[in-house]
């Protein structure tokens, strides 16, 4: 059906999909986790993102040789209005890594307890944000992905886009505890896909809301998406995971400063986007092109 | 030496399939230990066991202490639980008067009449089946089963009554409380082993939730080991492996009707009118994973101490 939509692979996409999921298949023939992750349901998905990762968000990856193969916390900004950008690093470590690999992305609690979504999530490698669970799958040398920025790096409106929000240190307690260095990731061109954005907290917390985004377009714009993975962050080796507060958030920072540093290399290197919406006989061909 | 001396145990609710099992067991393992089974319901129901004593009581206070004052006990089983299905939600002040008050009874006379030891049957439902469960629930985790359905607040009840209760006194008596996963097997009517044993199930198409399943032979196993093996404290009983809702389904050739939990809950009040009873509660365990941590019971009992793994154990349902 996907095909006859002209959102099918394509022959390049064909052969990258069944490359990769070959080389899954011999790194995960016997994994299984209590989520219920599911090979044969990464394929099908890899089918239908594919196309939207290559052909609709043109993603560009740099540095994707500094992911060695070894567990990594990956810890990302999260931007975006809607958490697309976890599906795109995930893609991304799954399609350009060597090996490739299944990252496992942190849902929030309502996704898990969605009907269909919490499944299909858990079967793709996605799993609850738990501390428990966290470690878990690190102990069995899988990496994970973490946006220590929470909800508040996503519900941010168009005047505070790429203001990179303090990160909790909850993460840096689990590479602590399960010694597994972290890996910097920065997504840029996720905010655009939603450009006019306002957020209405208080009417949203008059709605038992943490926020109400209002924004002038429902379904994201094809913003070209760039995704860098820094050089992996040893841990030290003196610091206990059970430290205080005080003694983990200079690390922390250091991890943000990392992170605000890409982005900054990130915007200025960014592709034009917005530009063609001021010339939309340009930008509705651009689209056309992609259907 | 004193570990060999012949022992006099009681086993409270031995019409239940498990307690019968528990009690061969017991009896092919320790011949000369004298063990009597009690319950409310028909005794006559219990299969010929050689060495078992069995009466037919109501579970009152009197009567017990009757018991309790001639019998001289060294350990107590306590395997009597209230099925939420035959007796409906609707009952919560009578599971409470016989679950919870029950319990209280019984540990209140184990420590009057210098019983050593009491074993107390829990269940991991305690826990709740809830979306942002962690993983491996170890023994110290919130029981939060009764948040989101009160009908469950008994069996909650009674578990906190036996572990308070086991920590107060744990100078002076052994407790140990267990809380097992999904018990299956031929000779226990649990909903569970119902649901695997029927030809047609519904299959949720919108959850697939894990599930561990312990044989009742094994459960028996662990009971039975319970009395000599393990100390005081609270046990989690379950097996390293899991599976699937879905995938149990199909190891044990149940064929499954695709059916959304959107309606589980207009079908369950349906079903209940049609006096089929089952208890809203097991709703979510078909939504959402439980699963428990046995570290706790592995430090005692070894690393391997089932005899069947879980695709043995589901596929001996159809034996």
């Amino acid at each position: 059906m996907l095909d006859q939509l002209g959102l099918g692979l394509n022959e390049q996409e064909k052969a990258k999909q069944q490359m990769v999921l070959q080389r899954l298949k011999e790194r995960y023939h016997n994994y299984s986790d209590p989520w219920g992750f599911d090979l044969n349901t990464v394929g099908k998905a890899l089918s239908i993102l594919l196309p939207i990762y290559s052909r609709y968000f043109k993603v560009r990856v740099f540095g994707a040789e500094n992911i060695k193969d070894e567990p990594y916390i990956f810890v990302s900004n999260h931007t975006g209005q809607i958490p697309i950008d976890g599906a795109l690093i995930t893609l991304a470590t799954a399609l350009e890594s060597n090996p490739p690999r299944i990252l496992h992305s942190m849902v929030e609690r309502f996704l898990a307890s969605f009907p269909f979504l919490g499944d299909l999530s858990a079967q793709t490698g996605s799993i609850l944000g738990d501390r428990e669970n966290c470690k878990w799958l690190l102990n069995k040398k899988e990496s994970i992905l973490v946006f220590p920025e929470g909800v508040r790096g996503i519900s941010k409106s168009t005047s505070h886009f790429y203001e990179l929000q303090p990160f909790t240190n909850g993460f840096y307690r689990i590479a602590l505890n399960t010694k597994t260095k972290i890996l910097p990731v920065t997504v840029v061109g996720a905010e655009e896909m939603f450009p006019l954005v306002v957020h209405a907290k208080k009417a949203g917390k008059a709605l038992g809301l943490p926020t109400l985004p209002i924004s002038a377009n429902l379904f994201p714009l094809p913003s070209p998406i760039d995704i860098y993975f820094g050089e992996p962050i040893e841990l030290p080796e003196q610091l206990d995971a059970e430290a205080q507060d005080k003694e983990i958030r200079p690390h922390v920072h250091e991890i943000e400063k990392v992170i605000k540093g890409q982005i900054k290399h990130g915007l200025e290197n960014k592709r034009e986007f917005l530009e063609p919406l001021k010339r939309p006989v340009e930008f509705i061909s651009r689209l056309k092109e992609f259907l | 030496m004193s570990e060999q001396k012949t022992k006099r145990v009681l086993i409270i609710g031995i019409v239940g399939g498990l307690a019968q099992i528990t009690a061969r067991l017991l009896l092919q393992n320790h011949p000369d230990w004298e063990i009597v089974g009690i319950d409310s319901r028909d005794t006559n129901r219990v299969q010929n066991i050689k060495g078992l004593k069995t009466i037919t009581m109501k579970y009152s206070r009197g009567n017990f202490e009757k018991i309790f004052r001639e019998e001289n006990f060294d350990i107590i089983y306590h395997l009597a639980r209230f099925s939420h299905a035959s007796l409906g939600a609707e009952n919560l002040t009578k599971r409470l008067e016989l679950s919870v008050m029950g319990t209280n009874r019984i540990l209140d006379m184990g420590l009057r009449f210098g019983v050593k030891k009491i074993i107390v049957l829990s269940t991991y439902h305690v826990y709740g089946a809830l979306p942002d469960n962690s993983i491996f629930l170890p023994e110290d985790s919130p029981l939060k089963a009764s948040i989101q359905y009160p009908e469950l607040l008994d069996v909650v009840e009674m578990d906190q009554i036996a572990t308070n209760f086991m920590w107060k006194y744990q100078k002076k008596i052994e407790v140990v409380v267990l809380r097992p996963s999904n018990i299956i097997g031929n000779q226990i009517k649990n909903t569970m082993s119902r649901y695997l044993q029927n030809p047609l199930a519904l299959r949720p198409v919108d959850y697939n939730p894990m599930f561990q399943f312990i044989h009742e032979f094994d459960m028996a196993s662990v009971l039975m080991r319970s009395a000599q093996e393990l100390p005081t404290g609270i046990y989690n009983v379950a097996t390293d492996d899991f599976v699937s809702l879905r995938n149990a389904l199909e190891v044990v050739g149940v064929k499954g009707i695709p059916f959304s939990m959107a309606l589980a809950g207009p079908l369950n009040k349906f079903l209940k009118k049609m006096n089929i009873k089952i208890p809203d509660y097991l709703i979510d365990y078909l939504k959402y994973s439980c699963l428990i941590s046995n570290k706790e019971l592995k430090k005692h009992l070894g690393e391997n101490f089932y005899r069947f793994n879980m695709e043995e154990t589901l596929k001996l349902l159809r034996a």
